[in-house]
């Protein structure tokens, strides 16, 4: 992590504000090439809101934000998108009037530069295993689906990092290992990921590098084991 | 590889023989104008209503705009009415290139604002301070030019372009990112889509028809005033046939306009007081029951609607 060109984002001093609130206050993390970060924190401290700012939906009021050595400060969400950053959402946002084929194809022809479209999407059904439903409406997905369609849509954008936002929240726990076990997968053709997670068992299982966040800044950053003994990680989780 | 587009091209066909040979059979040459100029309008509104999900209540603006771009040109310029048609849609491209930031609001907030801007053009060319450049409240005079077979001709082809437009955005990746970008701007955007530029060019093109209609409507009409080509039922008819139609297909709006501009011919005009109600009538049904049209009944039947 030292080397700079081992760093994939650098995140620095982010101030979010929505009016009078400070969403995020100084907020800063890097991500080295090929690593998972973990992204935890309680309800309210801002995990949203950074992967919001980092992918171009908001835009941050200070700070810095480098991806592969260049400033996507304020830029776009497509041009960020192209510059090889991608996400997936909490609450699932597919283009619920299209099939599940064209909600990938457009992401594979406007999201990505290089390569063979077709090929990059039946990739991209391949890892999440939507084949069967690829001629289904999105809106006639299951949740579960839903979820792996963003992550299929994400995918077929060719990114270098993907954002992976509480994709567990209203899983099963058979849902969840198959999620874990497919992001493991992905990770190891090259992505990395910062990983948004309430569930820190979820994050155990893809990486032991956590970042702790609270109100908007930092507050702890190291292995998840050291995370769990951290008086302040304690403090902020249980709200001693 | 062109099988894809046979029935939408069928359906081009069909519109092009039913108003080459119709007036050899029925000589009202003035309905079949109006009829073809609302087609054009009904598709024209079509591709940024169908296509985006903003409902311009003001689209009458770029007709206005089309009918006096054209008019002025040929009254100071006396270029050829072919050339001053082009002229007139370029006239309504840019009240849409000036309208641009109207495109950051949505919903109810884009139709009233667009509604608005609309009359404000209106009373801008119908200034009597203008005079001199628009003739002001005293209307337009192209009698001298005045040509009917010809202007009829010409909005055969503006039509015959504007649903060439659609089949086109059906078709190809451009519709698709429009569709995607109605469906979800967050996500169109994630999908690496550039929203402030795909949805301009739309409307352009969207503005770009409704101009070449109003232009071709100066030159066929030759005689009218602001109140005409500003009048906001040519926004209303359009917007009521697209919907009854069925927004977002060719064939949707080529039914809603057939259906209900020869049913207000028939009684409109005859006994327009039962006409206000039962146009009134058909737009709750509508909105309540059909929201997609009637080709959504078509669609419902599994029947590929192009």
């Amino acid at each position: 992590m030292s080397h700079s060109e081992d760093v994939l984002l650098r995140v620095d001093g982010l101030v979010k504000k929505f009016g009078e609130l400070k969403a995020l206050n100084g907020f800063s993390i890097t991500v080295g090439k090929g690593k998972i970060v973990g992204l935890a924190g309680p309800n309210g401290s801002g995990k949203t809101t950074v992967i919001n700012v980092i992918s171009g939906i908001y835009k941050p009021d200070v700070g810095s934000i480098e991806f592969d050595g260049k400033s996507i400060y304020r830029l776009p969400s497509h041009k960020i998108v192209h510059r090889g950053i991608n996400r997936t959402f909490q609450v699932p946002k597919p283009l619920a009037g299209l099939t599940v084929l064209q909600n990938i194809s457009i992401a594979a022809i406007y999201g990505s530069q290089a390569g063979n479209k077709t090929e990059t999407v039946k990739e991209a059904l391949e890892i999440v295993g939507l084949e069967d439903a690829k001629d289904t409406l999105a809106a006639n997905l299951t949740l579960a689906q839903q979820k792996l369609l963003g992550l299929a849509r994400a995918l077929a954008t060719k990114p270098k990092m993907l954002l992976v936002d509480e994709i567990a929240a209203g899983l099963s726990s058979q849902e969840l290992q198959w999620i874990a076990d497919m992001l493991i997968h992905i990770h190891k053709s090259g992505i990395s990921m910062i990983v948004v997670e309430h569930l820190m068992g979820f994050i155990d299982s893809l990486t032991s590098d956590v970042v702790v966040m609270n109100a908007g800044a930092n507050l702890f950053r190291g292995s998840i084991e050291d995370a769990s003994r951290n008086e302040e990680v304690i403090e902020v989780f249980l709200g001693r | 590889m062109l099988s894809k587009y046979y029935s939408s091209l069928g359906a081009i066909f069909v519109i092009i023989f039913i108003f080459v040979t119709l007036p050899f059979v029925y000589n009202n040459q003035s309905f079949l104008f109006n009829m073809m100029m609302y087609l054009a309008l009904a598709e024209g509104l079509n591709i940024i209503y169908g296509f985006t999900g903003y409902l311009p209540f003001g689209y009458v603006g770029f007709f206005g705009a089309g009918a006096y771009g054209a008019s002025i040109v040929i009254m100071f310029l006396r270029i050829s009415p072919f050339l001053a048609v082009l002229a007139g849609g370029i006239a309504a491209v840019i009240i849409g290139i000036i309208l641009f930031p109207l495109l950051r609001l949505s919903g109810a907030y884009f139709a009233i604002a667009n509604l608005a801007a609309s009359q404000a053009l209106y009373y801008l060319v119908a200034n009597p301070n203008l005079q001199k450049i628009t003739q002001g409240p005293y209307g337009i005079d192209l009698s001298s030019v005045y040509n009917a077979n010809a202007s009829y001709y010409l909005m055969l082809g503006v039509l015959v372009f504007s649903m060439l437009l659609v089949l086109y955005m059906r078709k190809t990746d451009f519709g698709l990112s429009l569709l995607a970008i109605k469906e979800d701007r967050v996500t169109a955007a994630l999908a690496g889509i550039n929203i402030v530029k795909t949805r301009s060019i739309a409307w352009m093109l969207s503005a770009f028809v409704a101009g070449l209609c109003g232009a071709v409507f100066a030159w066929f009409t030759a005689v009218f005033y602001p109140s005409t080509v500003f009048n906001l039922n040519v926004s209303v008819f359009t917007i009521v046939f697209v919907l009854f139609g069925g927004m977002g297909t060719i064939v949707g709006p080529l039914l809603g306009t057939l259906i209900l501009y020869s049913m207000y011919n028939f009684i409109g005009i005859s006994t327009p007081e039962y006409f206000q109600l039962f146009y009134g009538l058909l737009i709750m049904i509508l909105v309540l029951f059909l929201p997609n049209g009637v080709v959504s009944i078509l669609q419902h039947w599994r029947i590929d609607v192009p």
